[in-house]
């Protein structure tokens, strides 16, 4: 893994837009430490944003009333939390291995052509960010990818050319 | 007294004391156990796995030390061949990624990595691929650099920022061998404790702004002492050393456990008030702005006893019991009333639940044991109707601003007896130089009515006398300590039995 | 071969939908579970020799029986859906399509063990899936399956699903708790065990989501009829996952106990594109390879899989073909565990990215023998000196490449990186 303790930060002050602050306060009330709401309240703020600033963090930590070393910890260490903006189609690409197995690097190298960015980058359009991700529980269907969360299994490059196809 | 327990150690029976970790307690009967991350301060984390042990006979044959509690019965094995290879096993993974290159780190002479290297390694690396790298010599705040790569996550610096001091500024951040120690962005540490991690870490991972490079360490030597900035009385260790041609200097003062009074830890505050022990010293004597002898000095204050229509005495609540009698004998033989009005030493609401006390006097409770009137009204009665003002280092400044003090010594004769030159004892009109806390022995009651002694630390070459020293060249009755030990056990009932010899260093609690 | 016990209603259209999932029995075993003591349902477990299914195989009636009485302190349930080893995907299968199963199944274990609190962990790669459970529990909650009083009877049981953010090791299940406690997913140093101080520091079970989903079956039929599948010490059946080299990959139930080979054959339809079998994972990637004669002889069941000095595991089967070089599967096994490696305690933390960078350099070619006797000390070095298993899911897998196909390491070394992969084609 690569260092992600470098934060991004916005300049602007981070808040829960009304839905999520509703949704935080009512998973609050399912823990009975407030420490547990670290990772859902991660969750919601890359759900809002699509990633998570420091400010986020802070923002987090303050609202838990813990410390924000804590929330910067967590954020850190899962590594589904975007730490930067990520392409408006994040393309993850498995490449554990039973997805090893069944060729997933034809797959990279395909994506890798295709769109020209390397696995941990972004298209300069912003359109695509590529990342090479462990297993996803989908072995059976390997080689599997996994685009802005949604799974596509047994995948060859022809499936791929046509999915690509159909994302603008 | 302790329950005591029996287990065998390598096959030899010890006793220790039950309840303990199996660090603690045989390390108590002088069989030490590697470890990185346990520290007695902040508990067994498990995270370094420098202390595992065998144990024959039921349950898992390999314990981390920290985490096992002694047994009796216990049969733990520490020098079998093949537990001394798990140690420099896991030695070599501990120093794979770390730079070792101690002539250059600060740590170097008092790192334990360093220690255990050349105890159970001292072999040449076998790592023939690339090092990890992180960051290096980064500002945590508080004074505090940190290396990452030095650093070997033992996470005791984590530990005491949040369990300790409850501020929660330091992290580990990712996660593998990219794991780091962090501060969040913004968010430095800022805490009154916080080079206490300094003194923590295991490795030369944090090291002190302050202190960094001045010294290597086993050029200097160590003094135990005990802190006078405020009535905790926290326990030290004075590192000083004399470089040639020089005088003797402080590099820094550190925390010594002392369970009764400071625990492990002291405040920065107090760690950095080393440096008033080597600088703005007076060093000479001074009759109106003019150097002069010591013994001119003397001939000089006892001229102004003569001609003064009356005298007033002060005395700083920093003074130690043996120098607060000496100064009361002086004053009932010139008849001077004595004053400790210190009220500008209370600094109110300074103070925290944790170490640092309101109360920045070192000695308040020794003004108390021997009657020493502190009211402000009673000194500046008693001033107001003195021509003489004999100081004993007691600093006015703290209380009273520029203007009043100017006014408060208006047509006033002033005598200080002071360790440090300072505005206020500039204003004075005859100066007598002393030894600071470091370089006299004594005795104090600290905030919690304990009793602690300390030695002479510090030699310097002009050695300044003891404030008890100056009371007797000045008429004191009192000239030597067993005169003056005489006299304490007299007047204060507590005291009865004091017998500076027989006090334990950990400090005798006052009943 | 295959058996519908945990997968009955999985090819059920809308079968996760409660109307349709009580048409085919679901909940049918909250009355009679009512009408029996907490004990009695421990015993029922404990006599139908379920073990659990999330890896270790330990028998889930027994760690029942571990929790502490009266402490004064809640129990916890956790189910672990973190499905993280590779090569394991069946839980996910009971998540989307049978959920009511395992609810019912946490609702048996929860009266089990006095438990009024559940945490569901699943992995955050499940997105679909968490929504699918998500949905699920608000169904049962709304039906009064949950909540204040489970189907009507004096019962209270809250159940929280808590999302995973791309750790393997919260997996583990302290680890887990870690997490669940809003932290990195450390695993603990035990003792004490989590049946003892768990989350919130209270007691604590954690089961797989198979080993829950397993409980209405056994509570309903017995633990007789639970036991005519299976051996006598590996009783039941299994949602085995078969990835990697065959015809027809996929998840099957199936008895424990069948022979490996004729399960890859008839079950998967053997090796695929008629090529010849190099090696069998038989339990998920951290369990050691079999080689192709070892195979032959082992049962899927834990007691053979010991005997063959590798483990059942989580019933993920990979099976490699000829073509398979094994040093790049060495690589990207170490890679998978030095990335998930906690960081927390030293041999793991470092050794497992040492291991990475010297079997690198061997892929690159530029490694020498020395570097492969090295790998394997360190298997050694590493392996049970750390506070989880994590690192010995990557050493015991790695150690058993490094004996059993030795050659084809050292063929890196003496004939060059290509000469040694082209051998491979
Ligand atoms: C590194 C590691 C990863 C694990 N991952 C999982 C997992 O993804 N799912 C699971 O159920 N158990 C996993 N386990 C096993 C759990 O620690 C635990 O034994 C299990 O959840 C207990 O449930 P069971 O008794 O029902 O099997 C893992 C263990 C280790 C050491
Ligand atoms: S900086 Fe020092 S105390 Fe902190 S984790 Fe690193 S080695 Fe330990
Ligand atoms: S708490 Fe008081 S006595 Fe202790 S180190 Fe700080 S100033 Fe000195
Ligand atoms: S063995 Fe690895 S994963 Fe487990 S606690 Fe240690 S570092 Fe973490
Ligand atoms: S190995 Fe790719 S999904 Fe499991
Ligand atoms: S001291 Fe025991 S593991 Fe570090």
């Amino acid at each position: 893994m690569s260092d992600r303790s470098q934060l991004i930060s916005t300049g602007e002050p981070f808040k829960f837009d009304q839905e999520r602050d509703t949704e935080f306060e009512r998973l609050i009330k399912r823990y009975p430490e407030r420490e547990s709401m670290i990772l859902p309240a991660l969750w919601l703020t890359q759900e809002q944003e699509g990633w998570i600033s420091a400010e986020a963090i802070a923002y987090i930590a303050d609202r838990i009333g813990t410390f924000a070393s804590k929330v910067f910890e967590c954020a850190t260490f899962y590594t589904m939390y975007h730490l930067h903006p990520m392409g408006k189609y994040h393309i993850c690409v498995c490449r554990t291995l039973s997805c090893w197995l069944r060729d997933k690097q034809a797959i990279v190298d395909y994506l890798r052509d295709e769109i020209g960015i390397e696995p941990g980058q972004k298209s300069e359009d912003g359109k695509f960010s590529l990342e090479e991700v462990e297993c996803l529980g989908h072995c059976g269907t390997a080689p599997v990818v996994q685009i802005n969360g949604e799974f596509h299994e047994e995948m060859d490059v022809e499936k791929l050319t046509a999915l690509l196809a159909e994302l603008n | 007294m302790a329950e005591m327990i029996k287990l065998f150690v390598n096959g030899n029976e010890v006793e220790v004391e039950a309840g303990k970790n199996l660090i603690d307690a045989i390390g108590a009967v002088g069989i030490e156990i590697p470890h990185l991350c346990y520290h007695p301060a902040l508990g067994a984390d498990g995270n370094c796995r420098m202390c595992l042990v065998g144990l024959e006979e039921g349950g898992p044959p390999l314990v981390p030390a920290c985490k096992t509690p002694a047994a009796e019965g216990m049969k733990v094995l520490l020098d079998a061949d093949h537990i001394k290879k798990i140690q420099h096993d896991v030695l070599e993974f501990q120093l794979i990624n770390h730079p070792v290159d101690c002539p250059v780190c600060d740590q170097a002479g008092e790192c334990s990595l360093q220690d255990y290297y050349m105890t159970y390694d001292g072999q040449k690396s076998r790592m023939t691929v690339p090092q990890v790298t992180k960051s290096k010599k980064m500002d945590f705040g508080c004074g505090v650099v940190h290396d990452q790569e030095r650093c070997v996550l033992c996470g005791r610096c984590v530990r005491f920022c949040r369990q300790i001091t409850r501020t929660g500024e330091l992290g580990i951040v990712n996660r593998t061998d990219t794991a780091r120690v962090a501060i969040f962005p913004g968010r430095p540490l800022d805490n009154r404790y916080a080079v206490n991690v300094v003194d923590l870490c295991p490795v030369g991972a944090m090291t002190s702004a302050d202190f960094r490079f001045k010294q290597r360490v086993w050029f200097m030597k160590k003094e135990r002492g005990v802190c006078h900035g405020c009535s905790r009385g926290c326990n030290i260790t004075i590192d000083h050393n004399r470089e040639k041609d020089q005088d003797d200097l402080i590099y820094r003062f550190r925390p010594l456990f002392n369970e009764q009074v400071n625990g492990y830890f002291i405040c920065d505050e107090g760690r950095l008030s080393y440096r008033d022990e080597n600088e703005n010293r007076l060093t000479e004597a001074r009759l109106s702005k003019t150097t002069i002898s010591l013994d001119r000095a003397v001939t000089a204050s006892l001229k102004e006893f003569k001609r003064a229509e009356g005298i007033v005495i002060l005395i700083s609540p920093d003074c130690s019991l043996e120098q607060m009698v000496s100064i009361k004998s002086l004053a009932e033989e010139l008849g001077a009333p004595l004053s400790g009005f210190s009220d500008g030493y209370i600094k109110k609401g300074d103070g925290d639940d944790y170490l640092i006390q309101d109360d920045k006097a070192a000695n308040r409770a020794g003004l108390t044991a021997l009657n020493i009137d502190s009211s402000q009204s009673a000194f500046e009665e008693a001033l107001a109707k003195a021509g003489l003002l004999i100081n004993f280092n007691n600093d006015l400044s703290l209380f009273y601003d520029e203007s009043s003090l100017k006014k408060l010594f208006k047509e006033k004769r002033v005598i200080g007896v002071t360790s440090r030159d300072t505005k206020l004892f500039q204003m004075a009109n005859l100066v007598i130089p002393v030894a600071s806390f470091t370089e006299y022995s004594g005795s104090i009651i600290n905030c919690d009515n304990i009793l602690q002694t300390f030695n002479r630390a510090i030699t310097k070459n002009d050695a300044p006398l003891d404030m008890s020293e100056v009371a007797a060249l000045l008429g004191g009755p009192l000239k030597t300590n067993g005169d003056r030990y005489d006299k304490l056990k007299k007047i204060v009932v507590s005291l009865n039995d004091f017998n500076p010899d027989t006090i334990p260093a950990t400090g005798l609690k006052l009943t | 071969m295959e058996v519908k016990i945990l997968s009955a209603k999985f090819d059920i259209e809308d079968g996760h939908k409660l109307e349709i999932a009580k048409q085919h029995g679901a909940y049918a075993t909250i009355d009679k579970l009512f009408s029996m003591k907490p004990e009695e349902v421990i015993e029922e477990v404990r006599n139908s020799g379920l073990r659990g299914r999330g890896g270790a195989g330990f028998p889930a009636g027994v760690k029942w029986g571990f929790l502490p009485k009266g402490t004064g302190k809640p129990v916890y349930l956790a189910v672990n859906s973190d499905e993280s080893e590779p090569a394991t995907f069946k839980d996910r299968y009971i998540l989307v399509k049978d959920p009511h199963m395992m609810i019912e199944g946490i609702i048996i274990c929860s009266y089990a063990i006095g438990s009024h609190d559940t945490y569901i962990y699943i992995r955050g790669e499940y997105t679909s899936q968490v929504k699918a459970l998500q949905a699920a529990i608000d169904e049962a909650y709304e039906a009064g399956y949950l909540g204040d009083k489970v189907a009507g009877h004096d019962f209270k049981l809250e159940v929280t699903v808590h999302r995973g953010a791309g750790a393997y090791v919260c997996g583990e299940e302290t680890g887990l708790l870690e997490s669940i406690e809003g932290k990195k997913g450390q695993p603990r140093a035990k003792p004490p065990f989590p049946a003892v101080a768990g989350l919130y520091g209270c007691p604590t079970i954690i089961n797989n989501v198979q080993s829950i989903a397993s409980l209405p079956f056994i509570l309903e039929k017995g633990a007789e009829a639970y036991k005519v599948y299976g051996t006598e010490k590996s009783s039941g059946t299994h949602l085995f996952g078969i990835s990697g080299h065959v015809e027809k990959p996929g998840m099957y139930e199936l008895p424990l106990g069948l022979p490996l080979l004729e399960v890859v054959e008839k079950v998967a339809g053997g090796v695929w594109k008629g090529r010849k079998l190099k090696g069998v994972i038989p339990g998920g990637s951290s369990t050691p390879v079999l080689t192709p004669e070892e195979a032959k002889t082992v049962t899927l069941d834990y007691e053979s899989m010991a005997e063959h000095k590798t483990m059942f595991g989580s019933g993920g089967i990979v099976v490699l073909d000829e073509t398979v070089d094994m040093v790049k599967l060495v690589e990207n096994l170490i890679y998978f565990y030095h990335h998930e490696s906690c960081g927390q305690c030293t041999p793991c933390r470092e050794g497992l990215g040492w291991m990475l960078k010297i079997i690198k350099k061997v892929v690159r070619g530029e490694g020498e023998i020395s570097d492969i006797d090295l790998l394997s000390e360190l298997c050694d070095n590493i392996e049970m000196k750390t506070v989880c298993v994590l690192s010995a899911a990557c050493t015991m897998p790695v150690r058993s490449y490094l004996t059993k196909f030795r050659h084809e390491f050292d063929a890196y070394v003496s004939e060059g990186a290509s000469t040694a992969e082209a051998n491979q084609e």
